[in-house]
């Protein structure tokens, strides 16, 4: 499992040259006509951690229940229907990767929950499904509340503890990037913390907030300047790259 | 407030401490990975906690003893209002700033979760709780601590006067309850709790003042230090060793973090004891290490931090602010290693500087008052004429 580098200077000159590379391709950043501009520089696809539930069921040919639990992008409101959501773009996706397991991905966001208000929905709304793989997407709410980092911590081992009792999978989600926001709010020490956690419990951590960051920072997604009406399809194609990049490391991690 | 035979050490770990603080409060800074909290157990947090109080009880201890109790009470509560002014200020600078980012923010993917900052939707409660020192975001979490430690403290300086042990012993055994029970004190919004347990942290502040007390007979502590040097030698360089690894293991994966399941996360709200031994051991460390009249603190490389450390409150509010204000730099602009070195140096020339014309100002506030006396008095004496 490797830790999110937490100094963004240590990881910038990577990124930066990564980002050089892809910016002087032709095309490149002539966006959205045709393949979506999702890529990420490879340190960010790193994966450590296995499946192993879910690598059994799709050897067995058994059907797959997957729940992303998870805050408002799990929702995919933003992009406008739960259709174009992350949870269901990856289900569109691995069901196109694995034809011979019926695969569903039960999506069980509710906005503007804390890591805690989530745990408390494990018994009504993760455990009864039945999952072979939960994606916990959290961790925003937290740090914008401010929830106390050790709280926070603390919260995602009682429920990845509660899982793991239960022979789930887990993946976790980490933070959304937003550049605004990050000016006044301490994302590092959640994100620190959380991918902390996947660390010591071996548990992929999904580095979103790497990813949306490089995005931005490539001007691949950028919503300033946007237009009110256009902003919902560009969430949209955020969330279908998301969905992209955690169908790739759930093979990954099958493999 | 310097007294005229100041212990040098109080002043300068807690400038330290100050600057610590200050590069610790700013997210991805590169010099976060060379303060005390990368390396050991404790943070900052604790070292200016301790000397706070160790320097509470030395002063006002002074004040009680020479100018009796109803004094001595009424400007350690002057000190707490000066603190809760200072802390109001900081908070409307912060709401200030997160307002305008909020609601100038247009990004639907995030609208929803930014929504959260409930103040903008309540302000009328977010300003009560504030008052009440119930309302605590990010960044402003120390001061209502010290404030209300402050508050409690006429009452600790009596204790101490009468017997240490009167009052070390029921802070150290409310220590050990928050330990065993989670005893918290609750905050807005609901469901949160104070970030400094107060019923916890009171124990780093008294441990500190029943040090800090002018005793009539001086208390030889060194003598109960000695013997367990060794042990206290042993204990931060195990701390030292296991958070190091912690720290590299970070950065660098294939590095074994040392206990890390075992110990992680450590709290900090409730001052986990994997925090605070190590911290009693780095001061017992300390004060055998760097005596009080060590050549090193009277040095010009360590004025700026007996400075700093001198204007204790000025300038830990001054880095709390520029904290916010190089944290906005950097997310707002690239932020390669050049740029967040040069924002940490900036942020700390202006905190020194700051102490030194605070120190400054001061010096002359003091020299001025017998001039004027004399000359008022001369011109009363023409009027009374």
């Amino acid at each position: 499992m490797r830790w999110r580098v937490s100094a963004g200077g240590l990881a910038q000159p990577a990124l930066l040259a990564a980002g050089l590379a892809l910016t002087v391709l032709p095309g490149f950043s002539s966006a959205f006509g045709g393949e979506l501009p999702c890529d990420v520089p490879d340190e960010l696809m790193q994966v450590d951690d296995k499946l192993p539930h879910l690598a059994e069921r799709l050897r067995a040919e058994q059907p797959v229940r997957i729940v992303a639990i998870g805050g408002a992008s799990t929702t995919g409101l933003a992009a406008g229907s739960s259709d174009l959501s992350y949870p269901h773009r990856l289900q569109e996706i691995l069901t196109r990767w694995y034809p011979s397991s019926s695969i569903t991905v039960v999506n069980r966001g509710v906005p503007r929950q804390t890591a805690r208000q989530m745990l408390e929905r494990f018994p009504t709304d993760v455990i009864p499904e039945d999952p072979v793989l939960v994606i916990w997407e959290t961790g925003t709410t937290d740090a914008v509340r401010g929830v106390g980092v050790d709280e926070f911590a603390a919260t995602l081992q009682t429920g990845i503890d509660e899982l793991k009792a239960h022979g789930i999978d887990i993946m976790l989600v980490d933070l959304q990037f937003s550049h605004s926001t990050t000016t006044v709010i301490d994302f590092e020490q959640y994100l620190n913390a959380l991918h902390r956690v996947g660390d010591v419990n071996d548990v992929t951590v999904f580095p979103r907030f790497e990813m949306m960051r490089y995005w931005s920072e490539q001007n691949v997604f950028n919503f300033d300047g946007v237009a009110k009406d256009e902003r919902a399809s560009l969430a949209a194609k955020v969330y279908e790259c998301i969905a992209g990049k955690l169908a790739e490391v759930i093979r990954v991690a099958l493999r | 407030m310097p007294a005229p035979s100041r212990d040098l050490r109080l002043d300068f770990f807690r400038g330290l401490a100050l600057i610590f603080i200050f590069v610790d409060h700013i997210p991805e800074n590169i010099l976060s990975y060379f303060t005390i909290q990368a390396v050991e157990f404790f943070d900052a947090a604790e070292v200016f906690i301790f000397i706070s109080g160790y320097t509470a009880a030395l002063v006002y201890g002074q004040t009680l003893v020479s100018q009796g109790t109803l004094y001595a009470t009424a400007r350690i509560l002057g000190r707490a209002w000066q603190l809760y002014v200072a802390h109001i200020f900081l908070f409307v600078m912060f709401i200030a700033e997160v307002s305008y980012t909020v609601t100038t923010f247009n990004n639907p993917m995030y609208n929803d979760e930014m929504r959260v900052g409930d103040f903008l939707y309540e302000p009328h409660v977010a300003i009560v709780k504030a008052l009440l020192l119930e309302f605590q975001p990010t960044f402003l979490d120390i001061l209502p601590l010290y404030i209300l430690l402050l508050v409690a403290f006429p009452a600790v300086l009596l204790g101490l006067r009468s017997r240490p042990l009167i009052v070390l012993v029921p802070s150290f055994m409310l220590y050990l309850i928050v330990q065993a029970t989670n005893l918290s004190v609750p905050a807005y919004p609901e469901g949160h709790v104070w970030y400094f347990n107060p019923l916890a942290w009171q124990f780093v502040f008294i441990a500190g003042a029943a040090l800090g007390f002018p005793w009539r007979h001086e208390r030889r502590w060194s003598r109960w230090v000695r013997p367990v040097l060794p042990l206290a030698v042993s204990v931060v360089a195990a701390g030292f060793i296991i958070k190091l690894s912690w720290t590299i293991h970070g950065i660098w994966d294939s590095f074994p973090g040392l206990l890390l399941k075992e110990l992680w996360p450590v709290n900090k709200n409730n001052l986990s004891p994997i925090r605070v031994i190590p911290f009693f051991a780095a001061v017992a460390v300390v004060a055998i290490a760097v005596p009080a009249n060590s050549s090193i603190l009277r040095s010009r490389a360590a004025r700026p931090l007996v400075l700093c450390g001198q204007q204790s409150l000025e300038i830990f509010c001054l880095g709390i602010l520029l904290s916010a204000l190089g944290h906005f730099v950097l997310s707002e602009y690239d932020s390669p290693i050049s740029t967040q070195l040069l924002v940490n140096l900036a942020g700390i020339l202006v905190m020194c500087l700051t102490a030194g014309m605070l120190d400054w100002y001061k010096t002359m506030g003091r020299a001025q008052p017998p001039r004027f006396a004399a000359a008022q008095s001369g011109r009363g004496n023409r009027l009374g004429k």
